[in-house]
């Protein structure tokens, strides 16, 4: 819809871009608010944000490569344009969350920190900031739906990632409101009702959610494996570790 | 650990501005570092200033490079351009 946005008539900056950074700011906005309010370490806080984009970054740049391995030239890949193409290139986002989490718990046995605390409390910031980058995927047109000719249909113009000129389901933001509502249930479960399983909450969720929707996702370069997408595998993954976790601790207890 | 984190974060400024977000995967890189250390800086009183400098410059750094970097990190987009 606009790939790219003007800021105040004097940049235009990609859209996407521009709602990632948006997302990490409101979601940090919030997580202030949320340590002001309890016993957690700022800088604990931070160092452990740190390692978790760091993860992010490079498991969604490995599942990306894994998923496109067959179209990535290899024996061009000590060719610096071609690298650097290659680091430009897309992200998994299921490879970043997996890569999230191992590297918050190395930087946890690193620096000596809490490391299961810190993710229950604050895993809702995953989905907040995947919720506005699913809408940075609608407007720069990726990521997009079947074509549908119901009610909120979305016609995205030329130049978009998307196909231009045809009715399609507005999946980017479906996902988007879907992802904001499992985050605010979060923070609301998290702060007011001191609910333990928030990761497993959001692991199970998020799955089914992701797992229905990839049926309405349209956009061709996905990996399908016994008729599932890579991202319906590894919903189905998720689904059941968040189910073997609720379990191991029950009979903890 | 303050000075290495001012360092990173000064970096990825002046990739995250002046690469129009051809390097911005390395300036990402070295704003995340630089905010790892300036956190860790931050926690020595004697060092605490540099350490937050170090810290607002890499995440200053940090914006600037997703902004301009970013294409879509939720989707298998731009594979296309490779083949």
């Amino acid at each position: 819809m606009h790939a790219y946005t003007n800021l105040f008539g004097l940049i235009n900056i990609p859209s996407y871009g521009l709602m990632i950074a948006t997302g990490v700011i409101v979601a940090n906005i919030i997580a202030m608010i949320i340590i002001k309010k309890s016993k957690y370490d700022l800088n604990d806080f931070i160092i452990m944000e740190g390692y978790c984009l760091f993860g992010a970054f490079v498991g969604a740049k490995l599942l990306y490569l894994i998923v496109s391995f067959k179209d990535i030239q290899w024996d061009k890949i000590f060719d610096f344009n071609y690298f650097n193409n290659l680091m430009l290139a897309g992200f998994v986002f299921y490879g970043g969350l997996i890569g999230g989490l191992v590297f918050v718990f190395l930087g946890g046995k690193i620096h000596k920190i809490n490391t299961q605390e810190y993710i229950r409390k604050f895993i809702f910031l995953i989905p907040l900031i995947h919720g506005f980058g699913r809408i940075g995927c609608h407007m720069a047109g990726c990521c997009y739906g079947r074509p549908y000719h119901g009610a909120f249909a979305i016609v995205f113009p030329e130049n978009s990632y998307a196909l231009p000129g045809v009715k399609l389901f507005p999946i980017q933001i479906t996902e988007a409101i879907l992802l904001f509502t499992i985050a605010f249930l979060m923070i609301y479960l998290g702060e007011k009702k001191n609910y333990y399983y928030t990761v497993e909450f959001y692991f199970i969720v998020y799955g089914i959610v992701r797992f229905i929707l990839e049926f309405a996702r349209y956009d061709e370069i996905r990996g399908i494996y016994m008729g599932l997408s890579t991202s319906q595998w590894i919903s189905l993954g998720l689904i059941i570790i968040a189910v073997g976790m609720i379990i191991k601790k029950k009979r903890q207890k | 650990m303050g000075v290495a984190s001012l360092v990173l974060g000064i970096l990825s400024i002046v990739i995250g501005l002046f690469t129009t977000g051809v390097f911005g995967w390395l300036g990402a890189i070295f704003a995340i570092i630089g905010i790892v250390l300036g956190a860790v800086g931050r926690k020595n009183p004697e060092k605490q200033g540099i350490a937050t400098a170090g810290l607002v410059c890499s995440i200053i750094g940090l914006i600037l490079c997703l902004i301009l970097y970013i294409a879509c990190a939720a989707c298998v987009g731009g594979a296309a351009a490779l083949m």
